[in-house]
């Protein structure tokens, strides 16, 4: 998708005087323009082969809220303009590495206070207090994260200053170190190595950077990646979750080009036809994956044939493909209605990623519903909006996705409500927890009881694998069935149903009362019927129970307990 | 055992007092009333509670209750009176859960300042510790403000919590409020819930018996030392008993602590296969 923003004007030759406020908005809508170029690579870097959050669309959303933010600001003292930058990023943080930028943002602004023009040793000062900050705000820092390329980003730049204090040379150096520091992620991390991936959220700061050089460079932001992806790597799952009106098909060309491939030509051209574009390399055979209206489902082939032997073409109709999917879960059929809360009572706002799944935590007692999970991370903004719409100022956060947990912390202390957030990691989690709310009672204690309710439950979770990869000694192919068991991978199989069953079996089932089964947007119900009958037989003495989720991306969400 | 000759205690059957109990200490015990199909029957009579529970779920129509009518209240206070009783305390279940306080009330006005009729703002032995903690005051010749006293006191340290094996039940009495709005979406809950102040509240949910069972001991075990305590349950005895055993493991037990099969009147509000306590906290 190409960036709605006009191309920033470009300014070689101002680059190295002080920057004023109005500079650096240039700046912004340079690395926002060019971080949404490279959305769909930064998406694509996914460390675990489930559809996880969108690192790329994250942060492309975090940075338009900044950019929103100051776009229309006359405002020229550079610490000013960029607190409003850091207030905007805070406020539109989406996924953890939304919420990480944003504190990287926040960082930024602060060493910056009172800065009427910002000069290379000020920048390189900001960009170390940016990093602290950034590293204060996890709780558990990671290495090999965007963590690490924001570290390693203030350290070259120190060094560098020593040599120079011209902002466009310690740019380059900058740039030039968190490329390296991306490159080194799947030393520090193995979850990366085994992926066969870097950081996608580094990867993200790196592009951040990188449009600032090319902007004052005088290069294009709007041109498209000119880089290949491993074949094993591309991502088309994800691509399915992104269809624009009018894009009807999905074209797949496998092909041999005749000589070395002119990229940024080859993606120039393609992008004339349509959306979604990745190109794979492997052995020498590429893959080239792109979105189009019906009237031009065939030109990605005959542009193909012009630059190489075509060995494969799939295509498919979209929505076509949707509409064959039997609709467990219609959209109008029992709207949620979230149990009404008083003054002075806890009340509880759970993330739920479908519909089925927010009337369970409705009929429990949750007071608003904040829709959001695998891939669709809700904002720190909307999560405050659910605090503040609520009549009481005592409030407790499901965030149900290890993804939303430091979303909802942040959201937490930029409200003027006393906020807890439970850490539940998956919706059973968060089932356990409400499970334990008394809304008269005193918050410290609910709060405690509710967290103390996490380990009570077993969470298994069902779905496809978006990617070849070998994760703690289990093969996945692409397009197989995986199970998380815990979060962890424990299997994967060609069926559903030897899933399902492989994981009871992995998580003891047969040691428990109840196995409950909350089943996806997706899922053919003949098929849950089925299966949930051949769990019934093989666990005679649990009780099982089923429950329409409507989630996405997961056929089943298990809870065993 | 002696007794105050000036002063009778007077309850309902609510307070699901063991029968010697109410022998040893002269309890008048006024029965409630079971409505089974269109015909009226006595607290405690024409069946067993273990017949009843274990009948309940098959019920049609769903049995009701009906509290005493204040005719039985005003016969019983005038033969008291007339049995040479000067006072009479009258204490009975939450006012806000039943109308037997208010029947009771509106035959003690026919009296004289002679009768005092109190909201225990329990139920089952959170109700019935206050009664012979009343009753005991009484027998070893206590005046009536010491009477009062003593109630209130008991009233002020009475806890109640029980585990029920559905909300169903709770929800169809149209008697709490609350169990209308959290009425779940899935189906294997139990509710947990606790009789404070002369209401029932939700105290949250668990999704099995035994998770269920493990959150009611450590509920319990927060109470700190205890005075009295009654385990409750509706045709669950065996679970009560291993409840009560397992308790012994952790705190030393109020003296001759009791086993319940708590009285229809209630039971049928919460449905067979429910657990829970009634206990007093140590001064």
């Amino acid at each position: 998708m190409l960036s709605d923003l006009q191309e920033p004007q470009r300014q070689d030759s101002t680059f190295d005087g002080p920057l004023d406020g109005q500079f650096l908005k240039l700046l912004l809508e340079a690395s926002l323009t060019w971080l949404r170029t490279n959305q769909q690579t930064v998406n694509s870097l996914n460390v675990f082969p489930v559809p996880d959050g969108d690192t790329g669309t994250n942060m492309v959303l975090t940075m338009q809220a900044a950019y929103d933010e100051i776009s229309a600001s006359p405002e020229r003292n550079f610490g000013k303009m960029a607190h409003m930058v850091a207030h905007g990023a805070l406020m539109g943080a989406r996924g953890n590495s939304g919420v990480i930028l944003s504190q990287l943002w926040r960082g930024f602004a602060r060493a910056v206070d009172n800065v009427e023009y910002l000069d290379a040793t000020g920048f390189i000062h900001a960009l170390s207090v940016a990093r602290d900050t950034a590293y204060k705000g996890v709780v558990r820092p990671v290495e090999g994260t965007i963590l690490t390329v924001s570290k390693d980003v203030a350290a070259a730049g120190e060094q560098a200053l020593a040599k120079t204090d011209k902002l466009c040379d310690l740019l380059e150096v900058i740039v030039q170190e968190a490329n390296l520091s991306v490159q080194r992620t799947p030393d520090l991390l193995p979850v990366l190595r085994e992926a066969g991936v870097v950081d996608s959220g580094g990867k993200g700061l790196f592009f951040i950077f990188e449009g600032v050089f090319r902007f004052i460079h005088g290069q294009s932001l709007d041109a498209v990646v000119t880089t290949v992806q491993p074949l094993s790597s591309m991502n088309l799952e994800n691509a399915l979750e992104t269809i624009e009106p009018g894009q009807d098909y999905e074209v797949v060309v496998d092909f041999q080009p005749y000589e070395t491939l002119d990229l940024p030509s080859f993606y120039g051209s393609l992008q004339e036809m349509g959306t979604s574009i990745q190109v794979g390399e492997g052995d020498g055979i590429y893959r080239m994956h792109i979105h189009v209206p019906t009237e031009k489902r065939y030109h990605p082939i005959d542009y193909v044939m012009t630059v190489g032997t075509i060995t494969k073409v799939a295509m498919e109709n979209l929505l076509a493909q949707m509409g064959r999917i039997e609709p467990s879960c219609s959209e109008n059929q029992n709207k949620v209605s979230p149990a009404p809360v008083d003054p002075g009572q806890i009340a509880v706002v759970a993330v739920a990623p479908g519909m089925g799944i927010a009337r369970v935590f409705a009929s429990l007692g949750a007071n608003a519903i904040i829709e959001g999970g695998q891939t669709m991370n809700p904002s720190t903004q909307e999560i405050i909006h659910s605090f503040e719409n609520l009549p009481t100022d005592k409030v407790i956060l499901l965030p149900n996705n290890k993804n939303i947990i430091l979303a909802g912390k942040t959201a937490s202390e930029l409200t003027v409500k006393k906020v807890a957030v439970i850490p539940s990691r998956s919706v059973p989690q968060g089932l356990a927890a409400i499970m334990r709310l008394v809304p008269d009672g005193d918050f410290d204690n609910v709060v405690h009881e509710m967290t103390e309710a996490l380990d009570e439950v077993e969470t298994g979770e069902i779905t496809i694998a978006t990617r070849n990869v070998e994760i703690d000694g289990v093969e996945v192919q692409e397009g197989q069935i995986i199970a998380l068991l815990n979060g962890k991978l424990i299997l994967s199989s060609q069926s559903l149903e030897d899933a399902c069953l492989g994981l009871l079996e992995k998580a003891h089932a047969d040691h428990f009362e109840l196995i409950t089964m909350f089943y996806g947007e997706n899922t053919n119900k003949n098929e849950v019927y089925r299966i949930v009958d051949r769990v019934r037989i093989e666990y005679p003495k649990q009780e099982v129970e089923i429950q329409e989720g409507c989630q996405p991306h997961y056929q089943f969400i298990i809870a065993i307990e | 055992m002696s007794s105050n000759k000036e002063i009778a205690i007077v309850t309902d059957s609510t307070a699901d007092i063991p029968e010697c109990l109410v022998h040893d200490f002269e309890i008048n015990v006024v029965p409630n009333v079971m409505i089974i199909d269109g015909k009226s029957v006595e607290d405690g009579l024409g069946f067993t509670r273990e017949q009843f529970y274990s009948c309940l779920p098959e019920m049609k129509p769903i049995p009701t209750t009906s509290t005493p009518a204040t005719g039985t209240f005003e016969q019983l206070y005038a033969k008291l009176l007339a049995h040479g009783k000067s006072q009479i305390v009258s204490v009975h279940a939450a006012s806000a859960l039943s109308g037997i306080y208010n029947s009771a009330r509106l035959a003690a006005s026919r009296f004289r300042g002679q009768i005092h009729v109190l909201d225990s703002e329990q139920l089952s032995l959170g109700l019935g510790f206050q009664v012979l903690a009343a009753a005991e005051a009484a027998s070893t010749g206590a005046s009536l403000e010491r009477i009062l006293e003593v109630l209130q006191y008991v009233r002020l340290r009475a806890r109640v919590i029980a585990m029920l094996d559905t909300l169903e039940y709770v929800r169809r009495s149209g008697r709490v409020s609350w169990a209308r709005a959290r009425l779940g979406n899935l189906l294997s809950i139990k509710p947990f819930v606790e009789v404070r102040n002369g209401k029932v509240m939700s105290i949250g949910e668990t999704r099995t018996r035994r998770k269920g069972i493990d959150r009611l001991k450590e509920l319990l075990l927060n109470l700190g030392p205890l005075e009295k305590l009654a385990i409750l349950h509706t045709n669950a005895e065996s679970d009560a008993r291993e409840f009560l055993d397992d308790l012994n493991h952790y705190i030393v037990l109020p003296a001759q602590p009791m086993v319940v099969n708590i009285t229809t009147i209630i039971g049928v509000y919460t449905g067979p296969n429910g657990l829970g306590f009634a206990a007093i906290l140590k001064q």
